[in-house]
């Protein structure tokens, strides 16, 4: 009599392998290091560039007189800070890109009372240069003004100040370290991750067992889509607790950024997938993924926004799988935007995981 | 008599201009330990991987539990245990999950304690496989073909690498799997492992099988070709006298 054997449940044994492939992960300390230490790190240091406003420092040589009502009225200013060293010291200081701009004021009358303003700015910053000099200029029109006894001048400045949103560093850097984090655990953990399941055997000992070789690479992406959600969901938390992240909508935008994060990893995994299925060495597969992930990170605004790219360069950088990313996340954040506003970014980012995953049935080994 | 459970006739396998295997034929009986000898090189893995449905055959047919490899692998893949070259699994996993992971992709229900127990591998549970030595690593491997409680076990080179001890005590466990009625087909390059450990042998070289039989018949063959070999009668061997002094006892830990 011959023993019946029953045809294998492809979907218990996907999840059971995803099961055990998320728990694999979670045991390896690379993982643990890049996935969740990495962004903690990258978030707080971030988090804290972005605590501190710009603001103008200004050096006041300390043989001078400081204490002239010029000088007084500098120091009273709001976002300036003021450095007060000897000439030479504050001159290097300058030449270092340290200050932005030296400033002395000397009495060259008593009566009635005059003087003099000394403005030192550099050419190497033009911006700050300006900021320096609008500000004098304002202070010395306005002592001017009062010294002719005009309390009520011709033209007037009425300023009203709008209960605007100050835009921070971390929320600008932010949207971009949940799409670094998403395009490394996409391409490095698959790809490495692949070649040595390959050479080590471990996936054609599991292809002579009756579980579909799709369904195992499933697993492998299901494994890592768990993963890149906790990672999402560590570095969102942290940066709305620590360095309250601005979230336009609250707990809706953070489901948005979630369902955002699925789709790009899903897309990116194609990546990963096109590249293990290429090669099958570590050696070969280094160079190949550094050259598809490095330009991401420098050119798709992770750390710097595109529109500080040379404009040559600005329509490549856009098209960039990253790029499409990090701008939806941003439309939804930073720009206050609705999630509808992501779908034709979101469209270009799955259009590049269809093109990968295509490639990938076409030219994928599996040993 | 029982229909022969694997039967491999005129089977071809090429890499573009590289014959790997010959055209050869044979046949496994239900219960045997098969052996296929021969040196790195000859074709026994690729031999083994095309009746393990790994590989894609060129020309010939092979049938396993009556079933053809090539138009229905997944209920060969069910029939079948299988143990690669090399531990081939998955990092991080613990020895207890592994089991349940091979369970699931079989769809059978297991005891994965009990399955440990079988190759005395419990106090190993929770430990990894690259945690473990070679010999237990292999023993792992073994179980691992059990899952789906096969008709037939692949064992490719099992004890290369091992210790005297470790192989000595490997081949009990598969002579106790044998037992059970589990058919065992394995490759060596070891002589004294065909010789003591199968039924039956088919010795390979060049992708060809140069002769089949049991050890005993092939040493009475060839004496009978007039083959005298300098006779220098030890009663003991270096073998034996390692064995004397370290002991057969399995070293672990």
């Amino acid at each position: 009599m011959k023993k019946q054997y029953r045809k294998p449940h492809q979907i218990n044994a996907f999840f059971v392998m995803m099961k055990y492939f998320f728990l694999a992960q979670t045991r390896n300390p690379a993982t643990f290091a890049f996935g969740f230490l990495f962004p903690v790190v990258f978030i707080s240091i971030f988090g804290l560039i972005g605590n501190s406003p710009q603001s103008l420092t200004i050096g006041l040589p300390s043989n001078s007189d400081l204490n002239n009502p010029i000088i007084k009225t500098v120091e009273q200013q709001k976002y300036i800070k003021i450095q007060v060293a000897p000439e030479s010291q504050l001159e290097t200081s300058m030449k270092q890109g340290k200050l932005s701009g030296i400033i002395s004021a000397q009495q060259t009358s008593q009566n009635p009372p005059a003087y003099r303003v000394n403005v030192i700015t550099s050419i190497a910053n033009p911006q700050e240069a300006a900021g320096v000099l609008s500000l004098m200029n304002s202070i010395v029109d306005q002592a001017n003004l009062r010294a002719a006894g005009i309390t009520n001048p011709p033209i007037s400045i009425e300023r009203k100040e709008l209960a605007g949103r100050q835009v921070r560093y971390i929320d600008f850097a932010l949207p971009g370290q949940i799409g670094f984090a998403l395009l490394s655990t996409a391409i490095f953990g698959t790809v490495f991750g692949l070649i040595y399941l390959k050479k080590a055997l471990v996936l054609k000992r599991m292809f002579a067992t009756p579980t579909r070789a799709i369904t195992i690479l499933l697993a492998q992406g299901g494994s890592r889509l768990i993963l890149a959600v906790l990672q999402v969901l560590l570095i969102l938390i942290l940066g709305i607790v620590a360095f309250k992240f601005y979230m336009p909508h609250g707990w809706i935008t953070f489901v948005e950024l979630v369902i955002l994060s699925v789709i790009a990893l899903i897309a990116f995994l194609g990546f990963g997938y096109f590249m293990a299925g290429l090669v099958n060495d570590e050696n070969a597969a280094g160079p190949m993924v550094n050259l598809i992930t490095l330009p991401q990170f420098l050119l798709s605004g992770t750390f710097f926004p595109i529109d500080n790219l040379p404009t040559w360069l600005q329509p490549v950088a856009n098209i960039l799988p990253l790029s499409f990313f990090n701008a939806a996340v941003r439309k939804i954040t930073t720009e206050g935007g609705d999630f509808s506003q992501t779908i034709p970014l979101m469209f270009g980012l799955v259009l590049w995981g269809a093109v990968m995953y295509i490639l990938a049935a076409r030219t994928f080994k599996w040993e | 008599m029982a229909a022969d459970i694997i039967s491999v006739k005129n089977l071809v396998k090429k890499y573009k201009d590289f014959t790997a295997v010959n055209d050869i034929s044979f046949e496994v009986k239900p219960g045997e330990i098969f052996g296929i000898l021969g040196p790195n090189g000859a074709g026994k893995t690729t031999t083994l991987e095309i009746m393990e449905t790994l590989k894609p055959l060129t020309s010939g047919r092979v049938l396993i539990d009556s079933i053809d490899v090539t138009k229905k692998p997944w209920d060969v893949k069910r029939r079948i245990g299988v143990q690669l070259q090399s531990t081939a699994f998955y990092p991080e996993v613990r020895l207890t999950e592994l089991l349940d992971m091979f369970a699931a992709m079989y769809d059978v229900k297991i005891d994965p304690m009990k399955m440990l127990r079988e190759v005395e591998l419990e106090d190993k549970a929770k430990n990894y496989v690259k945690q473990l030595s070679g010999g237990q690593q292999q023993r792992f491997s073994i179980a691992s073909t059990l899952i789906n409680e096969p008709k037939v076990i692949f064992l490719d080179e099992p004890t290369t690498g091992l210790d005297p001890q470790a192989r000595i005590h490997l081949w009990q466990m598969v002579r106790k799997i044998n037992k059970r009625g589990v058919t065992i087909v394995l490759t060596t390059h070891y002589m004294d492992e065909a010789e003591q450990l199968c039924n039956r042998l088919a010795i390979m070289d060049h992708g060809k099988i140069l002769k089949i039989g049991s050890p005993k018949t092939f040493i009475k063959d060839l004496l009978n070709t007039g083959f005298k070999k300098e006779i220098k009668q030890e009663q003991a061997n270096l073998e034996d006298v390692f064995l004397n002094l370290t002991g057969r006892q399995l070293r672990e830990n």
